[in-house]
């Protein structure tokens, strides 16, 4: 080979080594092979190496059937809730943004309605008569959110029963209102979760309800239902309470690892 | 749209998406740069020319310094992509939980809506303790009824399938790649599927045109689905009930 014929190879030499790294593929990445050149985008995308074992996805799970969802949502803004989906439709109660614990209110929903264009929520009320539904404008609601949990109480037999899916998670006894203030029936919620507080007769973790009870309307803040502790457990089980339902110290912390709020409450 | 709250996504997702509390600007913002991307195409073509050499004998070079950095990138954009799916798959799995879909559009959501967990699962499973967390969404009505979900998805679908684009030539990694482009051509079939739904001509170009990381943010920002209003559940306030 002549001079000029070894510098043609040369240049071949070095323009092929470029074309080589240069192939989108032929940068050797961090945790990747380097992938062979091909002539084409298709090829190319076939030369790409399986996702690792660290970047598998999954296999797509559908959800469960909706049976068994609970959809609650915060109060955005106070508003009037109505007998009907309308604005000209008497007012049940005014809904507010905060409950008497301070912490955000807010409505489970039981259905919903489209009237002249605006949606509205048909959500239960924590106001008295118990059991009480309206109908809010969706605008003044937040996010829905959802649950899968169920609470049962019965009074009678003096449990709480925490279902999630129909399936029973937890179960205890507990203490229930006196004859004289017995514990409401109805559909209820829970509010909101209390910690921290300085009231041992309450136990460690106190519950808000929706429930309120109508023997002690001037309790402060109206008396509502609470779900709680207690100082006194030798009196568990048993119909001892002002209304609220108590448990032994131990239950109510293992109710609280288990319960979210929106959860509705079935009192029997 | 049904519900009389402020037009959002339905309005603004149409023509061109969430960030109140700053999630997905955050992980953009530790995106590589349309800069940074080209100069690295530079740092390809200078090493490749030197490398040249070692190439042919079969020599690899890289940089300690340049895998870290490599590495910290393609977090970055699997965490962009992360904060994406959490949009979608949060969008369908409200809508049906809410239940206001049927037929055909329901089955859409029901199948998209597991196909968009299954990617969460994947990005969360691959970014560890660095996976961002799943921000708290106000749909604002979208799920509530029929046209506005359908409307509201094929602009997530669509938006979905631009930043994939975009993103997909900076990851460096080629499991990553892998990864994201098995995801991206998945979310061409769902941007396919609704827009038939929705009476749409389910291809329109021959070319997909990529969305910008910023244009992205700024499309899913003006959705206000991304929310501050956090439900305050929790008081350390001493109970008023009736005990």
């Amino acid at each position: 080979m002549n001079r000029g014929g070894w510098i043609v190879l040369a240049v071949s030499l070095i323009v092929i080594a470029c074309a080589v790294t240069l192939w989108p593929g032929g940068h050797r990445a961090p945790g990747g092979s380097a992938r062979s050149p091909a002539p084409g985008a298709q090829a190319s995308l076939a030369a790409l190496p399986q996702p690792s074992k660290g970047f598998a996805i999954p296999r797509p799970r559908l959800l469960r059937d909706r049976a068994g969802v609970t959809r609650w949502a915060p109060v955005l803004e106070a508003a009037e809730a109505r007998e009907r989906p309308t604005r000209s439709s008497p007012g049940v109660v005014r809904v507010g943004t905060q409950t008497p614990e301070g912490t955000t209110n807010l409505v489970v929903v039981i259905g919903e309605a489209v009237r002249h264009g605006v949606t509205w929520v048909h959500a239960r009320l924590a106001v008295l008569p118990d059991a009480r539904t309206g109908w809010l404008p969706r605008s003044v609601l937040g996010g829905w959110q959802f649950v899968m949990t169920h609470l049962v109480i019965n009074r009678a037999r003096e449990t709480l029963t925490l279902l999630r899916a129909g399936r029973v998670v937890f179960r205890t006894r507990v203490g229930v209102g006196k004859p004289s203030t017995p514990t409401p029936a109805g559909q209820f919620y829970i509010r909101d979760r209390l910690t921290r507080y300085a009231s041992p007769e309450y136990g460690p973790l106190a519950f808000g309800t929706s429930a309120r009870s109508p023997y002690e309307t001037d309790w402060p803040a109206g008396g509502f239902i609470g779900i709680h502790g207690t100082d006194q457990p030798g009196l568990i089980p048993g119909q001892v309470s002002h209304g609220c339902i108590r448990l032994r110290n131990p239950a109510i912390r293992a109710l609280g690892r288990l319960l979210p709020i929106g959860t509705p409450v079935t009192i029997t | 749209m049904s519900v009389n709250r402020p037009p959002t996504a339905t309005a603004t997702l149409g023509q061109s998406l969430f960030d109140v509390d700053g999630a997905l600007s955050e992980t953009a913002g530790r995106l590589p740069t349309r800069g940074q991307f080209i100069r690295r195409g530079g740092r390809r073509l200078a090493a490749g020319a030197v490398g040249g050499a070692g190439l042919a004998l079969g020599i690899g070079f890289v940089p300690g310094s340049a895998h870290a950095r490599s590495e910290r990138e393609d977090l970055a954009i699997l965490n962009f992509a992360l904060a994406l799916e959490y949009l979608q798959a949060s969008f369908y799995t409200e809508a049906e939980r809410v239940g206001a879909l049927h037929g055909p559009l329901a089955q859409q959501a029901r199948v998209v809506g597991s196909h968009e967990r299954a990617h969460v699962a994947a990005l969360r499973a691959v970014l560890g303790r660095q996976a961002i967390a799943r921000p708290r969404f106000d749909f604002r009505g979208t799920t509530d009824d029929p046209k506005s979900f359908r409307a509201t998805a094929v602009a997530l679908e669509d938006l979905s399938v631009g930043a994939y684009k975009e993103q997909l030539p900076r990851i460096n990694s080629d499991h990553y790649l892998a990864a994201a482009v098995a995801i991206q051509s998945v979310e061409g079939r769902h941007a396919a599927w609704i827009r038939r739904l929705a009476g749409i001509v389910p291809a329109v170009n021959a070319f997909d045109e990529p969305v910008s990381d910023r244009r992205t943010v700024q499309l899913v920002n003006a959705t206000r689905f991304v929310t501050l209003k956090v439900p305050h559940t929790s008081s350390k306030r001493s109970p008023s009930f009736t005990g």
